[in-house]
C-alpha cells in the first residue's frame, strides 16, 4: 500500500523537532553553520540535512506573518529522478518511498538535474560521494513506524496514512475550512502527484514552493524525448553500467570480505 | 499550573502573554491546536512576534514593562460593562468583603496605598484590613454594592485604567486593546472559559507577582477558576521546577510550602503559632490550620529517631533567617562580591550566565576561596576565572569540577508545570566518573558527617543526627547506591508506630495513605506533606502508566500523580455552582450526585454550599480552602506592595515619570540596589538619551536554560549557532543596521555583540506621545562554549540588579539599552 504524507503548514509552530529527529535516524552529522539574520539554519538541504524548516517572513495588512514550510523529498509517484538515472540506482517502493541505492550509483547527478524540487544533494565533501536525500524512513514503515519527523511533531502537523487517504484528509479539511486554508492542495498534481503533499494558509508561490512544476509526470515528457533516441540511450546506458561495475567493484569487494 | 497542559484544549479563549508557549514548552502546543480545532481563539500579546503569535488569532504588541495597565485595563473593561460572573464572583471570591474606611489606594494618593513608609520602602499593612463584626467575622455586602467592598473598591481603583491611557502607557492601539478584552470578557459565562499561560516574561519585573495577581483577579472575575480550560497556568521554564520548588529549592520555604523558622522563633510551638491561621469564618476549611501536623511529619522525615517530643521535635536544628533576612538569588551573588561566602556549590546550575547582572556575578565568583561545579559539562561559572576581562594571576578561588549524571543516567521523578510527580527510569549508565545527584549529595554528607564526628565542629547535631536511609550501607556506613525508591518513600512518609488515625488503624513502617493521616505528636513522618499520597502500601503512583479517561476532559487520573492527593485541577469545587452542579455540564470538572462528588479528586468532600431544597446546608465548607476565609483573594492584603496590583515603571524604562504617579516611578516597595549599597555594579540608567531602546531577553526552541546542554550538542548548534538581537526595521534604518550584522548591545553595565535580526515582527511604539523602539535578544550563548567564542556571551551582561517586591525575581525582562553598527567587536 502507497503511503503518504500531509503537512498541513497552519500547524507547525517551527519547533525544528523534526530537524533534529531526521538527523537523529539517519545518523546525519551537524555542520558548522553561522547566523546570518534569518532563522533557517542550515540555509539548503544538503547530504546532511535531509529536511529543514524554512521560516518565511511575509506580511498581511502591515502586521507580520511568519510561516514554517518544512522541505524535504516529496516523493513522486512517478518521480523525474528515478526516470533520469541511468543504472536504476533510484526505485520507488512499494510504500511509496523513491529510494536511492548507493551499490549501483555512477555518481552522474542527473538525478540532481532532473528533481524539480532541488531534492537530492552530493557529498561534494567526500572522497566516496554518494547522493542523499530523505527516505521516506522506509525502513520504520515496514517496521509499522511513522517516519522520524512525524513522530517527533508535538502539534501533529504531518498525517501519515495510506496515501488516499491522506489526500482526502487534505481535501476534507480544505473543504472544511474554505476561508482558512487556500484551495490548492501542493502536490496533488504537482509532477503528476507526489506522495507528500502540503495545505496552507498562504498562497504557495509566496512561501518559496515551486509553482511552475507542470502538473503531468517528468518522465512521461523525458520518455517521449528519449524513446525518439533509443539507440543512443542503449548505447549510454551500456557505457554507464560498466563505469558502475567499475566505480562499486571496492564496495562489494568490502561486502564479501 | 492551576490545571495541567492536557487541560488547555478544553478552553474557549488562550491568553498567552509573558510566555512564547510555541517556543518554550513546544509540546504544550499540541493541546493549543486541539482547542484552536474545535474553534477557541488564540490570543498572543508579547513586545516581539514570536513563533507564539504565528498561530494566533489576534496579535498585539506591548512594549516590555506594562503588563499591569494591559491587564488594568481589561479588569476595567469587565467591570463597566458588568461582564463579570456575578454569582461566581459573589460566592468563591472576597469581592464581597468591607474593608475599613482607612484604607487608601494609589488613586487618592499618589500611586501608593495607605500605610506606606518611604524610609522603610515598605508599607504597615493596618490600614489594609476588612471591617469585623464583634465575633470576628469579615462583614460583607452579598449585593456587592456598598462602597467600601472589595468589588467597588477594585472598580474605582481600575477606573484610572482606561483604553486611553492604557494604550499610552502600553503602545498597544485601542481598537486592539479593546478586541482583545472583548474577547477574554466573553468568558465570563456559565458555557465559556479562558486560559492564562504565563511564564518569565510576567514573573521577571519589579512587579512580576503584581502581574500574575491582575490575571488571577480577570480569572476570578470570570469565573474561570477551578475549571476546566480555565486556572491561571505557570509554564515553567524546565522539566522539574515545579518539583524543585515543591521541595524547597527557595530560601524562604522548607518543603511543602512550608517557612523557613525565624531565630525569634525559639520553639516549634512558637513557630507552628505564627504559621498556622486561624479562621473565625463559617464554612472555612482552613487547611493549613493542619500545618503542625505537617511541620512535625518533615522533621521526623529529617531528623528520624532523634526527633522527640522532649527535644521539639529537633526543631533547633533547622537553619533560622533572622527577622528580615533575605537570601535570595541576587542577595547570594552580592554578599559574594562583599566577600561573605568562602565557598559555593553550583550545582546543575551556570549563574555566569542566568543571573542578571553577569559581570557582578562573575566577579563575585572570584571573592571565592572554593567552588564547586557540579554539571554535565564545564561551563562558564567553573572556568569563570579565565573568562573575558578576568586576571587568572590574581584570582585565587580553587575551583573543583563534580560530573553529574544526565537525567537519562538516573531514576527518579520529575514534576513538570502541571503538578505531575512522573517516575522516569535510567535509559543508559552514567558517563565516565559521573554519578547521579543524589548519590554525590549522599557521598558529601558522609564526609561532612566523618569530619564533625572526628574532629567536632560548631553544631555538629544537625549534620550528625540526620536520619540518612537511603541504601544498604558498606562497612563504613556508607551507601554506596542511594536507592530513589527510598527518598521517594521517605517524602510521601510512613507511619513510625502503630496509630490510629480518624477511625482507621495503621501499622508501624507502613507508608502513609495521604496528608489527611499525617499527625503533630511524632507519629508519623512526611518529607513533604504535598506529596503524602505519591508513594503509598498500593506502590509508587508516580510511575502509573494508565491511558484511562472516563472524565471526558482529559484528567487521566492514573497516569502518573499529582499533587494534592491526584488533583488534577485544583480550587475544583469553585468549578460548579452552589448546589454542586457544573457551571457548564459539557466540560464538568467534578459534580455533587446527591451523597458525594464525582470526576476529579474535589477540594475536601464536604457538600455543596445548598441543599436541593434551597437550604443551606451546614456541612459544607468553602471551595478555596487554603485560605483562611474560605475564599479567593481579589483583594490580596499579603503582599508587599499593596493589595490591588498598580503599575509602576520598571527601574530602567523609557519614561522620567510614572504616568499613574508623579511621586513613584518604580515599584515603591522594591529594594534599590544602587541606592542601598552604591555599587558600581548596580549601576542603572532610565530615561537616559544614552541609552534610548528598551530591551528584553528570552530564550529560543533550540536551546535550554544557559544552554550548557544544548550547545554542546551539535544538531542544536547546528540551527542556532550564535547569540543574535532582533530589532525592528526602522530601528535599523535609524541606525544604518543590516541584516545578518554584528552589532554592539550596550546597557549601563556591560555590553556585547550580536547579530542583527532586522525583522517586521518588531515594530516600535507610541509610548506617552513619543516613538520607543524595543530590542530583544536571548540568554542562551556563553563565551565558554563554543571554545573559539563564536556563539557570543549571555544576554545577562545586560540585565540591571533589582528584583520583585515580594520575591526578588531580578528584573531580567525590561531594561534600556543602545545598539550601535560594528566593523569588529
Amino acid at each position: 500500500m502507497q503511503k503518504g504524507v500531509l503537512i498541513d503548514i497552519t500547524r507547525c509552530i517551527g519547533c525544528r523537532g523534526c530537524q533534529v529527529a531526521c538527523k537523529e535516524w539517519n545518523e546525519r552529522s551537524a555542520r558548522k553553520t553561522s547566523f546570518k539574520g534569518d532563522f533557517t539554519n542550515p540555509a539548503k538541504l544538503s547530504s546532511d540535512c535531509y529536511t529543514h524548516i524554512r521560516f518565511v517572513e511575509t506580511e498581511k495588512k502591515g502586521q507580520p506573518v511568519w510561516t514554517f514550510v518544512k522541505d524535504q523529498c516529496l516523493h513522486c509517484k512517478n518521480a523525474a529522478c528515478l526516470s533520469a538515472c541511468p543504472v536504476a540506482a533510484l526505485t520507488k517502493s512499494a510504500q511509496g518511498a523513491v529510494m536511492y541505492s548507493f551499490d549501483k550509483c555512477i555518481g552522474c547527478r542527473y538525478c540532481m538535474v532532473a528533481c524539480p524540487f532541488d531534492i537530492p544533494k552530493y557529498e561534494w565533501e567526500s572522497t566516496h560521494p554518494w547522493m542523499q536525500k530523505c527516505s521516506f524512513c522506509v525502513e520504520r514503515i515496514e517496521d509499522n513506524m511513522e517516519p522520524a519527523c512525524i513522530k517527533i511533531c508535538p502539534t501533529e502537523t504531518m498525517y501519515f496514512d495510506d496515501y488516499d487517504k491522506v489526500v482526502a484528509e487534505a481535501e476534507k479539511r480544505v473543504a472544511k475550512q474554505p476561508d482558512k486554508y487556500v484551495s490548492h492542495i501542493y502536490g496533488q498534481n504537482e509532477a503528476g502527484g507526489t506522495n507528500w503533499i502540503y495545505i496552507s494558509d498562504i498562497p504557495f508561490n509566496k512561501l518559496g514552493f515551486n509553482t511552475a512544476v507542470p502538473d503531468y509526470a517528468l518522465p512521461d515528457f523525458t520518455w517521449n524525448v528519449l524513446s525518439s533516441i533509443p539507440g543512443k540511450v542503449i548505447g549510454i546506458a551500456a557505457f554507464l553500467s560498466v563505469v558502475a561495475y567499475l566505480r562499486t567493484r571496492g564496495v562489494r569487494e568490502e561486502d564479501n570480505s | 499550573m492551576t490545571n495541567h497542559w492536557i487541560d488547555i484544549k478544553n478552553s474557549d479563549v488562550i491568553l498567552i502573554m509573558g510566555s512564547n508557549a510555541a517556543e518554550n514548552h513546544p509540546v504544550a502546543f499540541r493541546y493549543i491546536i486541539r482547542a484552536k480545532e474545535k474553534g477557541a481563539l488564540l490570543i498572543s500579546v508579547d513586545p516581539r512576534y514570536t513563533r507564539t503569535s504565528s498561530k494566533a488569532d489576534i496579535y498585539a504588541h506591548l512594549r516590555s514593562g506594562s503588563d499591569i495597565p494591559f491587564i488594568g485595563g481589561m479588569i476595567n473593561y469587565i467591570l463597566e460593562k458588568e461582564l463579570f460572573h456575578e454569582e461566581y464572583v459573589r460566592l468563591y471570591t472576597n469581592a464581597s468583603f468591607i474593608l475599613n474606611d482607612q484604607f487608601r489606594m494609589p488613586g487618592e494618593l499618589d500611586g501608593v496605598f495607605s500605610g506606606y513608609d518611604p524610609e522603610k520602602r515598605a508599607y504597615n499593612k493596618k490600614s489594609w484590613a476588612f471591617e469585623k463584626d464583634v465575633d470576628g467575622v469579615v462583614l460583607k455586602d452579598k449585593t456587592m454594592k456598598n462602597q467600601r467592598c472589595v468589588l467597588q473598591l477594585l472598580k474605582k481603583h481600575y477606573s484610572r485604567y482606561d483604553l486611553a491611557l492604557v494604550s499610552k502607557i502600553t503602545g498597544t492601539p485601542e481598537n486592539l486593546l479593546e478586541k482583545i478584552y472583548a474577547a477574554y470578557a466573553s468568558t465570563g459565562k456559565r458555557d465559556r472559559v479562558a486560559t492564562i499561560m504565563y511564564a518569565m516574561g510576567w514573573t521577571q519585573h519589579t512587579v512580576g507577582t503584581q502581574n500574575i495577581r491582575a490575571m488571577a483577579i480577570v480569572q476570578l472575575l470570570l469565573g474561570n477558576i477551578g475549571r476546566a480550560g480555565g486556572g491561571v497556568n505557570a509554564l515553567r521554564g524546565e522539566s522539574n521546577v515545579q518539583g524543585s520548588t515543591d521541595h524547597c529549592l527557595l530560601f524562604h520555604i522548607l518543603p511543602g510550602y512550608l517557612k523557613t523558622p525565624k531565630a525569634s522563633q525559639a520553639t516549634l510551638k512558637a513557630y507552628n503559632e505564627k504559621y498556622t491561621p486561624k479562621s473565625l469564618e463559617p464554612e472555612s476549611a482552613n487547611w493549613w490550620q493542619h500545618y503542625p501536623k505537617y511541620s512535625t511529619s518533615l522533621l521526623k522525615a529529617h531528623y528520624g529517631e532523634h526527633a522527640t517530643a522532649d527535644n521539639d521535635f529537633a526543631y533547633n536544628w533547622l537553619p533560622k533567617l533572622d527577622d528580615g533576612q533575605n537570601e535570595s538569588w541576587m542577595m547570594i551573588f552580592h554578599k559574594m562580591l562583599q566577600g561573605e561566602f568562602e565557598g559555593f556549590f553550583a550545582w546543575g546550575q551556570n549563574p555566569a550566565c542566568s543571573g542578571a547582572n553577569s559581570n557582578k556575578t562573575r566577579d563575585a565568583l572570584a571573592k571565592l576561596k572554593w567552588l564547586v561545579n557540579v554539571n554535565l559539562f564545564d561551563n562558564e561559572t567553573g572556568s569563570f576565572w579565565k573568562g573575558p576581562g578576568m586576571k587568572p594571576e590574581e584570582i585565587e578561588t580553587e575551583v573543583f569540577f563534580l560530573p553529574c549524571a544526565a537525567s537519562f543516567e538516573k531514576e527518579g521523578s520529575i514534576t513538570n508545570s502541571g503538578r505531575w510527580g512522573q517516575w522516569r527510569y535510567k535509559a543508559v549508565d552514567p558517563l565516565g566518573q559521573s554519578k547521579p545527584d543524589a548519590q554525590i549529595i549522599s557521598d558529601l554528607f558522609h564526609e561532612v558527617k566523618k569530619l564533625y564526628e572526628n574532629e567536632s565542629g560548631v553544631y555538629p547535631d544537625p549534620v550528625i543526627r540526620l536520619a540518612w536511609d537511603y541504601g544498604k550501607k558498606d562497612d563504613q556506613g556508607r551507601i554506596t547506591h542511594v536507592d530513589p525508591h527510598l527518598i521517594a518513600k521517605e517524602i510521601n512518609g510512613y507511619f513510625l508506630q502503630d496509630t490510629t488515625v480518624k477511625g482507621r488503624t495503621f501499622k508501624k513502617g507502613t507508608l502513609v495513605p495521604s496528608f489527611a493521616y499525617l499527625t503533630d505528636d511524632g507519629s508519623t513522618s512526611s518529607g513533604n506533606w504535598l506529596y503524602c499520597n505519591s508513594y503509598t502500601e498500593k506502590g509508587n503512583m508516580m510511575a502509573r502508566r494508565s491511558k484511562k479517561d472516563e472524565s471526558g476532559i482529559g484528567l487521566f487520573p492514573e497516569w502518573a500523580w499529582c499533587w494534592p492527593v491526584n488533583r488534577r485541577i485544583i480550587y475544583n469545587r469553585a468549578s460548579v455552582d452552589e448546589y454542586g452542579q457544573p457551571w457548564d455540564p459539557e466540560r464538568a470538572v467534578i459534580k455533587w450526585n446527591g451523597s458525594r462528588w464525582v470526576g476529579d479528586v474535589p477540594d475536601g468532600g464536604w457538600p455543596p454550599l445548598k441543599n436541593p431544597d434551597g437550604s443551606d446546608n451546614p456541612k459544607t465548607r468553602k471551595a478555596f480552602i487554603m485560605k483562611p476565609g474560605g475564599v479567593a483573594h481579589i483583594f490580596g492584603p499579603g503582599r508587599a506592595d499593596g493589595p490591588f496590583p498598580e503599575h509602576y515603571e520598571p527601574l530602567e524604562s523609557p519614561l522620567k515619570e510614572n504616568p499613574l504617579s508623579r511621586s513613584h516611578r518604580v515599584n515603591p516597595a522594591s529594594r534599590l540596589f544602587y541606592e542601598e549599597f552604591h555599587s558600581p555594579y548596580d549601576i542603572y540608567a532610565s530615561a537616559d538619551p544614552n541609552y534610548p531602546f528598551i530591551a528584553t531577553t528570552y530564550r529560543v526552541s533550540e536551546h535550554w536554560q544557559t544552554g550548557v546542554m544544548t550547545r554542546h550538542t551539535p544538531w542544536l548548534m547546528e540551527m542556532m549557532p550564535q547569540i543574535f538581537v532582533e530589532m525592528s526595521r526602522e530601528l535599523a534604518d535609524q541606525k544604518h543596521i543590516k541584516n545578518g550584522t554584528k552589532v554592539k548591545i550596550s546597557s549601563a553595565r556591560g555590553s556585547l555583540w550580536a547579530i542583527a535580526v532586522v525583522t517586521s515582527r518588531f515594530k516600535p511604539f507610541q509610548i506617552m506621545g513619543k516613538k520607543v523602539h524595543q530590542v530583544g535578544l536571548p540568554w542562551c550563548f556563553g563565551w565558554q562554549y563554543p571554545e573559539d567564542g563564536s556563539g557570543g556571551d549571555s544576554a545577562n551582561i545586560l540585565t540591571p540588579s533589582i528584583g520583585d517586591a515580594n520575591t526578588m525575581i531580578p528584573e531580567s525582562k525590561a531594561f534600556m539599552v543602545n545598539v550601535e553598527k560594528i566593523k569588529s567587536f
